[in-house]
């Protein structure tokens, strides 16, 4: 009898921890409501794209979806600080500068278990890596590239898109001699955009920083860049001061042959253009230095990282369904013109047949390298430093020499 | 007066009144650049606000565009969100004004008419709290209030704003008092009025002046504040700053018409304020500047 007793009172007992583990166990398997924070939620077009896949999504799988969005300008310091109060969760949207500084937290999820073989272009998968970590998965991915104004440079007598770097030199001399109110070349001269140089450091054989990870913004290749950026605005081929913005709108109204942006240029020129004006924009590879060499180009993209938590997994599924499903990665392709970022879409006969951004991807994207600085978290005041020593070097205030060698000092003090 | 002296005289004033008509030609050349500097740029927003996105950045630019038109008005008004920004933006700065006066009567009255231990280096510690940078102070009031649970409220922003408002709410309140008569409080007392009576029948009626003018700049600065109200307030409690740049400037592209509108829009309220209640500003502003 008293043996029973025991027995019914141990059995009872295992029942009742069976019984509170329950919840714990169906929670592994069920969709977590979740906060998905981003820039893009809030800006015209993007959101009602993103946001008819959330609703999509949060209807199938039964679960509630909040956004959250940042000023793109503020956006980095916003999540960053509510990463550090605890604040931050569920799916997050980054640039891909962005990576590191908030890998660095330790509040990210690896996305590796999640992400299957084949699925994603290498490329773009390294580009939301930290350390080796997969702690994004890629939303979409491009470059930041040089576009044209193709009637600008038919009417300039230019019949060939430039090549080389000699053939680029006389491409802009001939549109500063066929119209003297023409930018040449808008290229980024203000302090914050300089670091657009860092292609034409690679062009002229620079390196930056090198495997073992030492600054070596003073070398060979390095100086005669900066030399030849600042011989272009001497000449007139460029001129100060201008940023993206500027560039953009200069650019638009047919007053610019050729200058930097991302994909979007097209969209940008053709929704910012006077109606009258005919404008046709051309991806245009960066020119290479000798015959043959890789055109340079920067990495541009967007990341879906996700907080680690209990709503990781349905965070993380939410990622996967906006970045390889057909339905919202052919609308968003269609509707926003950002190249998708998986193999079975990019080799598509929607993604193969626009020109511009295939021609884009193939021409441009193919050959481009993340920023060097980008696996530092302290990446913004690298990038600052350098902006402002090349500017000392193009206002004739320094050296091209003595401006790298303190770049590479300043940056090599802040690494160590 | 002789006749050569007379010409002397006439001549010396037919000179002297071309001195003062040169004078005066510099002098309004010199006002008239003066306000086309200060005023040339709202100018260029207004202009801003009623051009078409296409003219925006047109070549060479246009003092006044060929096409006209309200729609950026319209968007301003048809938007939710902006609305809502405008809502949280009048409660946030009226409780931070409210607030702000009612802490700073009290400190400036006793700052003004006590004398106590303490008094003038408490005086200085407070006025020292305007020499931080305010974004200096964001992580870490983030953090406490964060750890009070008050994130995402109102009461977050108001008691962020008011703790930047008050120092130099203080001091103008104490200079105000500082002109009041110890007599008037003295006579006060003679006849049996006890320090509440003092404070609210006497005091703050007559310093309604500075009040006012505390009060609107109590509410100006929460009106206009941008990284607090952006870092601390959260999607439901946004107000009208970092609204509006979260609606209307991009990763790509910013809205500049609708942002120029919209700032108007914006600007309306404190213009109006202004207007009428000048005389009250400017007195509560000069108050302690002349004695006697």
């Amino acid at each position: 009898m008293k043996k029973q007793g025991i027995f019914a009172v141990g059995f009872l007992l295992l029942a009742l921890v069976a019984l509170s583990l329950m919840p714990v166990m169906a929670q592994d398997d069920e969709a977590q409501d979740f906060t998905f924070t981003g820039w893009s939620l809030n800006e015209g077009a993007t959101r009602d794209v993103i946001m008819l896949a959330v609703d999509e999504f949060a209807t199938a799988n039964d679960v509630s979806i909040s956004d959250v969005a940042y000023p793109y300008n503020e956006y980095l310091n916003q999540v960053i600080l509510q990463a550090r109060g605890g604040n931050l969760t569920g799916l997050v949207q980054m640039d891909v500068a962005w990576m590191a500084p908030l890998a660095s937290l330790g509040v990210l999820e690896d996305l590796s278990p999640y992400i299957e073989e084949g699925v994603y272009a290498e490329a773009s998968l390294a580009s939301c890596q930290v350390d080796g970590v997969q702690y994004g998965i890629p939303w979409t991915t491009a470059s930041i590239g040089m576009v044209a104004n193709q009637e600008l440079l038919e009417a300039a007598g230019i019949t060939e898109i430039p090549t080389t770097i000699a053939e680029f030199e006389v491409a802009l001399e001939a549109l500063r001699a066929y119209d003297t109110d023409i930018i040449p070349y808008a290229a980024m001269t203000d302090v914050a955009q300089l670091k657009d140089i860092i292609p034409w450091i690679w062009t002229f054989g620079g390196t930056v920083i090198n495997e073992d990870g030492e600054v070596v913004l003073n070398d060979e290749g390095t100086i005669a860049a900066v030399e030849w950026y600042a011989d272009l605005l001497e000449r007139g081929l460029i001129a100060a001061d201008i940023d993206r913005f500027d560039a953009r709108q200069l650019f638009a109204q047919g007053r610019v042959g050729f200058y930097e942006d991302a994909i979007v240029a097209r969209a940008l020129a053709a929704g910012s253009k006077p109606e009258d004006l005919e404008l046709t924009v051309v991806p245009v590879p960066r020119p290479v230095l000798d015959e043959g060499d890789d055109p340079q180009a920067l990495f541009w993209g967007h990341c879906l990282a996700v907080v680690a938590g209990d709503e990781a997994q349905t965070a993380a599924e939410f990622a996967l369904y906006l970045t390889a499903d057909e339905t919202p990665t052919t609308r968003y392709f269609e509707q926003l013109s950002l190249p998708p970022t998986n193999l079975a879409f990019l080799e598509s006969e929607a993604f193969q047949g626009d020109e511009y951004v295939a021609g884009w991807t193939s021409l441009i994207t193919a050959t481009a390298r993340p920023n060097p600085f980008w696996p530092y978290a302290e990446a913004a005041r690298m990038e600052a430093i350098l902006g402002e020593q090349v500017q000392a070097a193009m206002i004739g205030r320094s050296s091209a020499q003595d401006a790298m060698d303190e770049a590479a000092e300043d940056i090599d003090d802040l690494l160590n | 007066m002789t006749a050569q002296a007379a010409t002397s005289h006439q001549d010396t004033g037919m000179v002297g009144g071309r001195t003062n008509w040169m004078h005066r030609v510099i002098y309004g050349a010199g006002l008239i650049l003066v306000v086309v500097f200060a005023f040339f740029p709202i100018y260029w927003m207004l202009v801003t606000s009623i051009t078409t996105e296409d003219q925006v950045f047109a070549f060479p630019p246009k003092l006044f565009p060929a096409d006209i038109t309200l729609e950026w008005y319209r968007d301003f008004f048809n938007n939710p969100n902006l609305i809502r920004y405008l809502q949280n933006s009048f409660i946030v700065s009226t409780a931070t004004a409210i607030g702000s006066l009612i802490v700073s009567a009290y400190a400036g009255y006793s700052f003004s008419k006590f004398r106590y231990t303490g008094r003038r280096a408490l005086m200085f510690l407070i006025l020292s709290a305007q020499m931080f940078p305010q974004a200096l102070l964001l992580i870490t009031l983030y953090l406490m209030f964060d750890s009070l649970g008050i994130l995402n409220s109102y009461l977050v922003l108001v008691l962020s704003f008011t703790t930047f408002t008050l120092p130099l709410c203080i001091w103008m309140l104490k200079s105000y008092f500082d002109t009041m008569p110890d007599e008037l409080i003295e006579a006060a007392r003679v006849d049996g009025a006890s320090q509440f009576t003092i404070i609210h029948r006497i005091l703050l009626p007559i310093a309604r002046p500075a009040m006012i003018s505390t009060g609107l700049f109590a509410f100006i600065r929460g009106w206009n504040d941008f990284i607090y109200a952006l870092t601390l307030a959260g999607p439901q409690r946004m107000t009208l700053p970092p609204g509006l740049v979260l609606t209307y400037t991009g990763e790509f592209q910013t809205s500049w018409p609708n942002l120029m509108a919209s700032s108007l829009i914006v600007s309306l309220p404190v213009i109006i304020v202004f207007v009428f209640m000048q005389r009250y500003i400017v007195a509560g502003l000069g108050a302690g500047a002349v004695k006697g």
